[in-house]
């Protein structure tokens, strides 16, 4: 039992001594770990590769940062940059979360496409976005991934995919389920010329995007401890009522079961992709 | 000016910063562990959040928690009190990098001052005093060779030293090689860190320290000095300011070698240089206190400065207002530690719930406490539960004014040493302020 507790205390009507020069805190200068609720410094967040140094996590890390930390410096070539997303079914709310979306990530749409090089390496890449209404799938995403994969065909460059997403958009009704079928379509031309795909799938990738291009690629690679599959954990306890077993979906098992063929952590995704991108060209010539 | 603060610590030093806080408009956030859920602090800050168990380890000294709650709170900056992170440079570097304020010293000058070694160069270098010793010694021979320069008796004092671990007297030449070797295995174990020096060794000395309240524009006062002396097994049990002993020729000696050490580290905020004074008038630098100290109301007492006030101004960049001129002393103040702990059983620490509790009062009667009746004094912390400050014109009035005030305190339900203090008043020793740092240890009870 308190017998103090702070209603008996009256607040004292002090004005802030000095207070013309009320000191300001910079926003978000601490991060907290959402794994193990460590926090640190965000400054020291790049150089830890946004993995949580005392639990291993990884931080989400938006399209552009991967394809910074990725890319040659001042290499990468954006492709199909005008395209933008419309409300075709005019569906309640959508224009409204559309126009959050591109504020808060400050990105036209949830995927970025282009080439560049990787340690002198040309190929095309794209990089789904995570704070794009979490990387969903509409028809520009869907549109970009197949035009990448047309474009990297014609070139001839092998194609490296980030993947995040909850699945297909669900504003968008049949327009984003119907891009399965066109990239995987895309996917299967740029395969059917010998040309490399290489699809890392990062925390989360589920949906659609698993049902078609992300689980499509030559060699398939996978951030630590991602969620990977179609319909979410959450969907399927419900549905069967039952509680799934520890690591399911997750990258660690689906490598066992053979969906995976690596989980590569972060620090050494460039040297992986790299490496890939060298012996897959040996072979060609 | 900041408009919330955190406070890092609990008892009567969080409600001390409160206080201040309260005063000065500024919104507080208090951190406590689940063995403090009752606490005072706790109740009497605007916020409050649980960081963890009882052991301070998982709960006070929890840095990444306690940068969350501020965090999370928007604090702009953390004061720590005394002990618990209050000397922690790495702390204080990532509350820097969190953007958040550390009201303490700069991070650098915490370290410089930590590594005991390091702190003797430094001091040395500044022109201060410092007891006659040699560097680090490697090897016994090495030491016993030093040994020989120094004279008998001598203490061997590990370099990462505090909590008086890694100390030990030496009488002559034959114990040096076994003291070393013990020495250097207990400073290892303790702080992973063998490296030793050794110091002569000082007997019936004053344990006399000097506060400092420094500005980032470069600006020291010294708010004069306290007297310390009175010690069980290295922990101050009474205070007072003036000290009987220090002369005014001497006090301005120490107060112009303190101030020019603090502007050769690049001080900031409060601290405190504590010196050995020998019988012949000769101080010697001990250590310096990066931070508040308990005892700093014998201080505020008898200039009328509030220190804790002054460490947030100057830590939200403000210069000091005072002058060296500007502050007089014209009081005597006594301080004594109430303290949870039981005289009849050699001190062991006592604890349960207080069944009634009566504060003195009257003028110049401070009590700094984090009791009220009905709360349970937990058993996980220091056992400090009060301390009485009184402040009168002259030492005999305020002996006179502490006497009354301790006779009037009643705190029971735990047992606590303000008998000892009452017979303390009494003694030769003390009314004539001859007492060393020995007294305690050789009295006979």
């Amino acid at each position: 039992m308190t017998l103090f507790n702070k209603w008996l205390f009256k607040k004292p009507n002090n004005k802030l001594e000095g207070s013309a020069d009320v000191q300001e805190n910079p926003a978000d200068a601490l991060v907290a770990c959402d794994s193990c609720n460590s926090s640190f410094p965000a400054k020291t967040l790049p150089e830890q590769d946004y993995t949580c140094p005392r639990c291993g996590a990884l931080f989400t890390v938006s399209a552009r940062q991967r394809m910074r930390w990725l890319c040659d410096a001042d290499s990468f070539c954006e492709l199909d940059t005008d395209l933008r997303p419309a409300d075709r079914l005019q569906f309640p709310g959508y224009a409204e979360k559309l126009k959050k979306a591109q504020q808060e990530s400050g990105e036209p749409e949830g995927i970025i496409t282009g080439t560049a090089t990787i340690d002198g390496l040309p190929c095309a890449l794209f990089f789904m976005n995570p704070q794009f209404i979490m990387g969903s799938m509409g028809a520009v995403v869907g549109e970009k991934i197949t035009r990448l994969f047309e474009h990297a065909t014609e070139q001839k460059l092998p194609v490296i995919g980030y993947t995040v997403s909850g699945g297909a958009r669900i504003q968008e009704g049949i327009f984003s389920l119907m891009q399965m079928a066109k990239t995987s379509g895309a996917v299967l031309r740029h395969s059917q010329a010998g040309l490399l795909y290489v699809a890392v799938l990062t925390h989360p990738t589920t949906g659609g995007v698993v049902a078609s291009f992300a689980m499509e690629a030559d060699i398939i690679l996978a951030e630590p401890r991602a969620l990977i599959g179609f319909a979410g954990p959450r969907v399927i306890e419900q549905t069967i009522r039952q509680k799934l077993p520890e690591g399911f979906q997750r990258a660690e098992l689906l490598l066992v079961k053979g969906f995976v063929d690596r989980i590569v952590p972060r620090k050494e995704q460039k040297q992986e992709l790299a490496q890939l991108l060298r012996l897959h060209g040996r072979e060609a010539v | 000016m900041f408009s919330k603060i955190l406070i890092a610590n609990r008892g009567e030093i969080a409600i001390r910063i409160i206080r201040a806080c309260k005063e000065m408009g500024i919104a507080t956030v208090a951190v406590f562990s689940e063995a403090d859920r009752d606490a005072l602090h706790v109740s009497l800050a605007d916020e409050s959040y649980c960081i963890g168990p009882a052991p301070a380890a998982k709960s006070y000294l929890n840095q990444e928690a306690i940068l969350m709650i501020a965090r999370f709170c928007g604090v702009q900056a953390i004061h720590p009190g005394y002990g618990l992170l209050s000397e922690n440079a790495a702390f204080a570097e990532l509350c820097e990098q969190a953007g958040i304020v550390f009201i303490g010293a700069p991070a650098d000058v915490m370290r410089k001052m930590g590594d005991k070694d390091m702190a003797r160069h430094t001091m040395r270098a500044a022109g201060v005093p410092v007891v006659p010793g040699c560097d680090l010694v490697t090897t016994p021979d090495d030491a016993k060779r030093e040994a020989e320069k120094i004279g008998y008796p001598l203490l061997i004092k590990a370099r990462a030293g505090g909590g008086g671990r890694g100390i030990r007297r030496v009488n002559s030449k034959a114990e040096l090689e076994a003291a070393y070797q013990s020495a250097a295995a207990e400073a290892k174990s303790a702080f992973s860190d063998g490296a030793l020096y050794m110091e002569k060794l000082l007997e019936h000395v004053k344990h006399i320290e000097v506060q400092l309240l420094c500005d980032t524009a470069g600006n020291v006062i010294c708010l004069g000095e306290r007297d310390c002396s009175m010690q069980r097994k290295n922990q101050k049990v009474m205070e007072e300011s003036p000290a009987v002993c220090v002369t005014d020729d001497l006090r301005a000696r120490l107060i112009d070698i303190t101030a020019k050490a603090a502007r050769q580290v690049g001080y900031v905020g409060a601290g405190t240089i504590e010196y050995l004074l020998t019988q012949d008038g000769q101080f010697y630098f001990m250590e310096m206190n990066t931070r508040l100290q308990v005892e700093h109301p014998v201080t505020e007492m008898v200039t009328g400065i509030d220190l804790v006030k002054w460490q947030i101004r100057i830590a939200s960049g403000q210069p000091l207002l005072i002058a060296q001129q500007d502050v007089h002393i014209d009081q005597h103040a006594i301080e004594c530690r109430i303290n949870a702990e039981d005289p009849e059983a050699d001190f062991r620490p006592s604890c349960g719930q207080i069944s009634l509790l009566h504060i003195p009062g009257g003028p110049h009667v401070r009590f700094d406490t984090a009791l009220y009746q009905g709360y349970v004094v937990p058993p996980f912390y220091d056992s400090m539960i009060g301390k009485l400050i009184v402040s009168a014109k002259t030492r005999e009035d305020a002996i006179r004014k502490m006497q009354a005030a301790l006779c009037e305190m009643v705190i029971e339900g735990v047992n606590h040493n303000a008998q000892m203090h009452i017979d303390l008043l009494c003694e030769p020793a003390f009314i004539d302020g001859s007492y060393t740092t020995d007294y305690l240890a050789n009295r006979k009870a």
